[in-house]
């Protein structure tokens, strides 16, 4: 196999604020491969998102990047001067948002915006990079795509927002494309159809995309492999047909299960995941999902479990696993996932010491 | 059309502008026609040579005949002569006068604009240093004072220190030499009269900016690997223009009506320092035709600032 496009090593993101030290990413490693899409998910602030910005350079205020190596093509971008990876950003490495509304310029033409990094580059005079903004955005299926050019992104739907954001991304070619939850805010016909354009292209491109996300449907529908963050932390990752069929984690398995289905003759309680994301000022020791976990033993409440190999290309940070939960717990006929329901496991084994 | 729109709409803001004017100078033709005393009560004259005066300058008719006279006049642009300076014509003096004003008060403008937003800018894309608490300090310190008080403060320097320092070779020579100021003349005016108001943009031009650099679009500028100067001035600073022009409106009038006590302390030959004198002098044409042309420069400036709003917004049409 050849050498992994991106390579992200023990990556830790930290934002100091007044209250304290907010662990966001703790780390995080994982490779992205040339032309292949993977999804990250997580719930809100599992520092999915912080991960991406961090690739791009972009992480907001009180935050950063206070250790790890991020190596895209070899070349570790945390040790780049400031103008070096902001002349990698946009070009090799695009990014594209949740909102495309906000995440548009209101008061320039949409044309302009997405010709912009063809002019922030170089790579083009105005005119042709206007010219190519059309070409772009017919690529990306826009309508009368030389008269959305012309028009301000006000005047046009959520769906061709998006196209045009994407239509952006690809303006220099980039080898990596980063999108975060980039169908959430739309609805769900347009979802499909963004989704599936980011299939055609990255086909047709063979752009790397890295798609972040909270919805599991999004990644089955997309991506080859998938990375499972919770309070910081990756906790499982493998191809899209082993974390679907055979999760190890129990947050994956809850997280699966948490999907209501259609599928069902009877109707069916919403289930959902006992608890709260922990507090990444003071994460809890140990596992930091222990505190949610109906499988949890005893190590869980004090040691970080690895994250290693449970079954050929994926990993789970455990020390039970579900297969062990499923042969000892019964954890398929389980009804109740309170925490340490299945485990018998209900309270610290020792104290805690906090702060 | 694209045009159709907005020249309707400046067509309507004009006649309402028209009927604006018509009623301040109906309202004040009125009020100071009912004032008791008349233009000559400071001549001491005895009554029958006071009612001579009267009947030459024809104030001895009924008002209604008198305001008749007025209205026809004024829809000829003609606002009648002076009392006062026998046989001169109010229409061109208030007009010279207005273009004086105007000059002064443009300069102004510009001051509180640029200056506003130039130390706003900064002060937001420097926040939290030295230079932000210094900006923000000063611009406290700008609105806080009243134009008065910077403009005697300013003729205190340059009028009177710098006269000494530099044994008389540059200094402010208060009042004018022509008819209108040159640029070292109408500057320290100008300054002291948009000074206040510099420092409203400037507040709020640096929230506007604290604001616009945290949204989504400013993220995605970054990320197209834009230099953080275009980031700026291409993707924020516009955004960030639309709340300062939505207080240009009454800024101008601020300024128009700031222009009062600057050309008084500054002795500029302006609508503000007539507006002064001639209700002093009870130079009843006079007083009516400076406030004729307050509300119509006020009307005016107010329009120009509407015109403002779909250049830099695009969301905005008339």
């Amino acid at each position: 196999m050849s050498p992994p496009l991106l390579e992200v090593r023990d990556l830790r993101i930290r934002f100091f604020t007044e209250d304290g030290e907010v662990r966001a990413v703790e780390g995080v490693s994982f490779d992205l491969q040339e032309g292949e899409i993977l999804g990250i998910v997580g719930e809100s602030g599992c520092g999915k998102s912080m991960t991406a910005l961090s690739i791009m350079g972009l992480v907001p205020e009180p935050g950063r990047v206070t250790g790890g190596e991020i190596r895209f093509k070899g070349r570790d971008l945390l040790s780049m001067a400031p103008d070096e990876v902001r002349d990698i950003r946009g070009k090799d490495i695009a990014m594209i948002f949740q909102d495309p509304l906000s995440s548009l310029n209101p008061v320039l033409k949409t044309g302009f915006q997405v010709a912009e990094p063809m002019l922030a580059h170089q790579r083009a005079d105005k005119r042709r990079a206007l010219a190519r903004a059309v070409d772009l955005l017919r690529q990306v299926r826009v309508p009368a795509a030389e008269q959305r050019a012309r028009d301000y992104p006000f005047q046009l739907s959520g769906g061709m927002r998006q196209r045009a954001m994407i239509a952006m991304g690809l303006a220099n070619a980039p080898s990596m494309l980063i999108a975060d939850e980039p169908t959430t805010a739309l609805d769900v016909t347009v979802q499909a159809q963004i989704l599936d354009l980011l299939r055609t292209l990255n086909r047709e491109t063979r752009t790397a995309i890295v798609l972040i996300t909270h919805n599991l449907a999004v990644v089955a529908g997309l991506c080859s492999r998938v990375i499972v963050m919770y309070a910081g932390q990756i906790v499982e990752e493998g191809s899209v047909f082993d974390l679907f069929e055979r999760p190890q984690h129990p947050y994956t398995w809850l997280l699966l299960r948490s999907v209501p289905r259609l599928d069902r003759t009877r109707p069916e309680r919403l289930r959902s995941i006992e608890g709260l994301p922990p507090d990444l000022i003071a994460p809890p020791p140990g596992c930091r999902f222990h505190p949610r976990c109906p499988f949890r033993i005893e190590p869980c409440f004090t040691e970080p479990p690895p994250l290693q190999e449970v079954g050929p290309g994926q990993r789970a940070a455990c020390w039970v696993t579900m297969r062990r939960a499923h042969e000892e717990m019964g954890a398929a006929t389980l009804l109740d996932v309170r925490p340490g329901a299945g485990s018998g496991v209900h309270g610290p084994i020792r104290e805690p010491h906090r702060g | 059309m694209r045009w159709r729109g907005t020249l309707l709409y400046i067509g309507q803001r004009l006649l309402l502008i028209v009927f604006t004017v018509l009623a301040v100078s109906s309202i004040v033709f009125i009020g100071i026609h009912r004032l008791p005393g008349s233009v000559f009560v400071s001549e001491r004259l005895r009554a029958s040579q006071m009612q001579a005066l009267l009947h030459q300058y024809g104030l001895d008719r009924p008002l209604w005949e008198q305001y008749r006279d007025f209205l026809l006049g004024l829809l000829h642009g003609d606002l009648g002569i002076s009392y006062v300076n026998q046989g001169v014509r109010i229409s061109p003096l208030v007009g010279r006068e207005a273009l004086v004003s105007a000059e002064v008060g443009a300069l102004a403008l510009l001051f509180t604009i640029g200056l506003g937003m130039l130390l706003g800018v900064l002060a937001a894309i420097r926040q939290n240093t030295w230079l932000d608490y210094l900006f923000t300090s000063t611009a406290v310190v700008g609105y806080s004072m009243p134009n008065f008080v910077v403009a005697t403060f300013l003729l205190l320097v340059f009028a009177v220190f710098l006269q000494r320092a530099t044994g008389g070779m540059l200094y402010y020579q208060i009042g004018w030499t022509g008819t209108f100021g040159s640029l070292g003349e109408i500057s320290i005016p100008a300054f002291a009269l948009g000074f206040p108001y510099a420092s409203v943009v400037a507040r709020l031009t640096r929230a506007s900016m604290l604001e616009v650099i945290r949204q989504d679009y400013i993220r995605t500028a970054r990320a197209k690997g834009l230099p953080e100067q275009l980031v700026i001035v291409r993707h924020a600073l516009r955004n960030a223009l639309i709340p300062v022009i939505t207080i240009l409106g009454p800024l101008v009038i601020g300024i128009l009506t700031g222009s009062v006590v600057i050309e008084n302390i500054f002795g500029i030959p302006g609508l503000g320092k007539e507006f002064v004198q001639s209700i002093l002098n009870r130079d009843y044409n006079i007083v009516v035709g400076v406030f004729t042309m307050y509300a119509a420069l006020v009307g005016i400036a107010n329009l120009l600032v509407d015109l403002l709003y779909p250049l830099v917004d695009p969301r905005i049409r008339y």
